[in-house]
């Protein structure tokens, strides 16, 4: 397998709804954190919501999924992790974060430009009984370490056995499809091999509506955007980040 | 001992040495692994996957469902793509439906005023209510074979049945008085119309079956600047549907009847519409006036609506004005508008009529827990989560999520109607019972919902119209017998009938409805969480309302 997997995200499709951040939880093992805030929760994906700072009639209002951005150039939470817990996979261009050898020191977060990285501030904890819900294919991870969006790498795998088992070499893709992109209901996230030139999201990522968040930083991530307003092609480039984020929308 | 330099060197080419070693790394990882798996950490349940199909029964749009289960239990639940009217999306909540059993409010007992109490003594105490006066059954999903028990048990003891309607079958209800078609058989052909006008209604934000409109609005609309379907909202904030929208009108909070009743007035004085009369009293400098619009925005809003037709106005409760505007549009009864999907629909009254009277009122527990039924008589509350402060005198235990065998009737406000059928997947634990199991216990006599659900295929089958859909398409004609129809309902096919020949019916407007103003919309916060009709909401809605700034906590955060 060679593949560069990645995502392409419509900007003008996506309402805003959530139901990604529910999928992404329930089918990697993210536990509900009730006592959690905005700071402290552990949402591997996220979806902001971003206004155009304008008044009335003229104010425009855009949701921006943000999740780990797998970035293939000189990875910034690669290069800052003394544990090694942090690769980019050869085979798929997935940025692997390994909570097994993770100590918690935070650098591949303060690294991190997307801010798209969490810390498990507090034991995994489900009310009683309700452990017979997880995803048995996906590991709990403990207090103490980070993690963020794998593109539901356990999915990868069980397409993997699924391939092996009948004796092929590469996986059929629709075999393979993260949560938050199965679970999308407007199809706004689209998941594909970027480096198949035949891969329809490599087509997309290559549209001229398309963008990536902070391209001037050069780490060349893996999930791209799309949008055909001028303003939100702009916020790609913001210093100020989230700056005009709307809370509680 | 003294420490001479000797030592000292030895000391640091022993530890040199140690380290060469792989001892000291092999610890270290060992360590940091076995200080992850403590054994206070959930382990996943292992065992064998399947999947199996069914429908989310938690508010009355059913949709279709994947539920992945391992060992016995369910593990994740996924949208089915080939359901007709959800089309393979779910809403938010419902990804985080599977772990709703063990949610810590979940209900186990038999509550009496707060007191614990039994199953028996219910029965005793309900069966003297019905005994001693008349009684009232209310309803969340009308249609449904449960229903149908509770209707037949009123129907034996003179007492009476009531539904408590969401807001897409409110919306319908000024048709029903004006046609005389019963709400329930009405829908809206929005896979027709090239222009909605939403006043107010959350589209886009938990409407209805989220999957059929948000489909339909990313393929016809989303992106585009000259969509081939129009979605304009009229709302007084940007909700999630206004910046999404192709236009968005931002108005006065409250004043989307007066925007309503301007732009008819503006339709039938400009001849925009074949219709005549009758004439809004609203004037369109008060239109202006209320609304914060100019007459000039109110003119060409109208324009606009009637530029690419058809075209259908959606409101969110029962106000008539905008009924009475789809009228003047000529939307109701007419392709792309309001349409009659079935001719066998019934009427349902509404629980705030005739209940205050009843000596007890049985609650099910589809019923929104918010919901009080206007009347002091003895209230029997059956709900399978405790939504917190209650005024029941009875909390009855129920089957939670698919615990429980029901059959899934059209959902509110499509265009076509379904069947389907929701079994139970998960043993319901011994300590709770349906609302039906319970009459059932009062009057053995009674029908079961299995035994409805049977009569009810057999129906279809005999009926030898429509399909079924499932992982194929089949006609119900080429369905071989009863026996098939039902295994292939209770695989996850649903049951699609024919487009009516004619989904026209008349309706007529002799007078301007009278109007007491809109109610207030929802935040788009309540949209999901309102039309959610158990009493908590899943534990990972914490993602949405408490661990980011997506969505603003409801005020039922029992999450």
């Amino acid at each position: 397998m060679n593949a560069r997997y990645g995502m392409v995200i419509d900007l003008d499709r996506c309402t805003g709804c959530g139901s990604c951040m529910v999928a992404c939880a329930a089918e990697n093992n993210v536990p509900p954190i009730p006592q959690a805030s905005p700071r402290t929760g552990t949402t591997p994906m996220l979806v902001r919501r971003v206004s155009n700072g304008m008044e009335a009639g003229a104010q425009r209002e855009v949701f921006i999924p943000i999740m780990c951005m797998h970035c293939e150039h000189e990875t910034p939470c690669v290069s800052v992790c003394p544990q090694q817990a942090v690769e980019v996979d050869k085979a798929t261009g997935i940025v692997m974060q390994m909570p097994q050898r993770c100590l918690g020191c935070r650098y591949c977060m303060t690294a991190c430009p997307y801010h798209a990285r969490y810390f498990n501030w507090w034991d995994p904890a489900w009310p009683a009984g309700m452990e017979k819900s997880l995803n048995p294919g996906v590991a709990v991870r403990m207090r103490g370490v980070v993690e963020k969006c794998n593109m539901c790498h356990a999915r990868l795998h069980s397409a993997m056995a699924k391939a092996a088992i009948t004796g092929k070499r590469e996986i059929d893709p629709a075999d393979y499809v993260p949560a938050c992109v199965e679970a999308c209901p407007t199809a706004a996230i689209q998941f594909g091999n970027l480096a198949d030139q035949n891969d329809p999201v490599s087509h997309e990522a290559h549209s001229p509506d398309a963008f990536r968040l902070l391209a001037r930083l050069d780490t060349e991530p893996k999930v791209y955007y799309k949008s055909k307003e001028a303003w939100v092609k702009a916020l790609a480039e913001s210093k100020s980040g989230p700056g005009s984020e709307v809370k509680h929308g | 001992m003294k420490l001479t330099r000797r030592d000292l060197l030895w000391g640091v080419a022993g530890t040199a040495g140690l380290l060469v070693t792989p001892v000291p790394w092999k610890l270290l990882d060992d360590v940091s692994i076995w200080s992850q798996n403590w054994p206070w950490i959930p382990q996943p349940a292992r065992g064998p996957v399947e999947v199996k199909q069914s429908f989310c029964t938690l508010c009355p749009n059913g949709c279709g469902m994947r539920v992945r289960m391992a060992s016995g239990w369910p593990v994740g639940v996924a949208g089915v793509a080939s359901h007709p009217v959800s089309r393979g999306a779910l809403c938010p909540l419902g990804f985080g439906a599977h772990q709703l059993n063990w949610h810590p409010r979940r209900l186990r007992t038999v509550r009496h005023r707060a007191s614990s109490s039994s199953w028996e003594a219910a029965r005793v105490a309900f069966a003297k209510a019905c005994s001693e006066g008349p009684i009232a059954i209310i309803d969340g999903y009308p249609g449904r074979a449960a229903s149908s028990v509770f209707e037949t048990f009123v129907q034996k003891r003179n007492g009476s049945y009531r539904t408590v309607p969401g807001p897409e079958t409110l919306a319908l209800a000024p048709y029903e008085s004006w046609s005389g078609v019963p709400a329930a058989g009405l829908g809206y052909d929005l896979e027709n119309a090239q222009t909605i006008v939403s006043f107010g209604a959350p589209l886009l934000d938990g409407w209805a079956t989220p999957g059929r409109f948000t489909r339909l609005w990313a393929e016809r609309a989303a992106g585009s600047t000259d969509p081939q379907l129009r979605l304009i909202q009229v709302e007084a904030s940007l909700s999630r549907t206004a910046a999404r929208a192709w236009q968005w009108v931002p108005v006065h909070a409250g004043s989307e009847v007066a925007l309503a009743e301007g732009v008819a007035r503006v339709l039938l004085e400009e001849r925009l519409v074949p219709a005549r009369g009758p004439m809004p009293p609203m004037t369109l400098a008060e239109a202006a006036e209320q609304t914060g619009l100019s007459t000039g925005a109110i003119v060409d809003l109208a324009r606009t609506m009637v530029a690419r037709l058809p075209v259908v106005a959606i409101a969110n409760d029962d106000n008539p004005a905008i009924a009475a505007l789809n009228v003047v549009l000529g939307a109701a009864g007419a392709r792309g508008g309001i349409v009659r999907r079935s001719k066998h629909a019934e009427s349902y009254a509404s629980a705030e009529a005739d209940v205050e009277s009843a000596r007890a009122v049985l609650i099910d527990s589809t019923v929104p827990w918010d919901f009080a039924p206007p009347t002091n008589a003895e209230v029997f509350r059956f709900a399978a989560w405790d939504g917190g402060t209650g005024t029941s005198d009875w909390l009855l235990p129920a089957p939670g999520f698919l615990e429980d065998l029901t059959d899934v009737p059209t959902a509110p406000a499509s265009a076509i109607a379904t069947y389907a059928v929701a079994p139970s997947l998960l043993k319901a634990p011994p300590e709770v019972q349906s609302a039906a199991q319970f009459l059932g216990g009062i009057d053995p006599a009674l029908i079961t919902v299995e035994k409805i659900i049977h009569t009810r295929c057999a129906d279809l089958f005999r009926g030898r119209a429509g399909t079924l859909q499932g992982q194929e398409t089949t006609s119900v004609a080429k369905v071989a017998s009863v026996q098939k129809l039902e295994e292939q309902l209770w695989k996850g096919a649903v049951w699609i009938d024919e487009p009516p020949r004619s989904a026209a019916f008349r309706c007529e407007l002799k007078e301007w409805p009278a109007t007491v103003g809109s109610a207030p919309a929802m935040s788009s916060s309540e949209n999901w969480s309102k039309a959610w009709r158990a009493p908590v909401l899943p534990p990972l809605a914490s993602k949405l309302y408490l661990e980011s700034s997506l969505r603003e906590p409801p005020d039922r955060r029992n999450v």
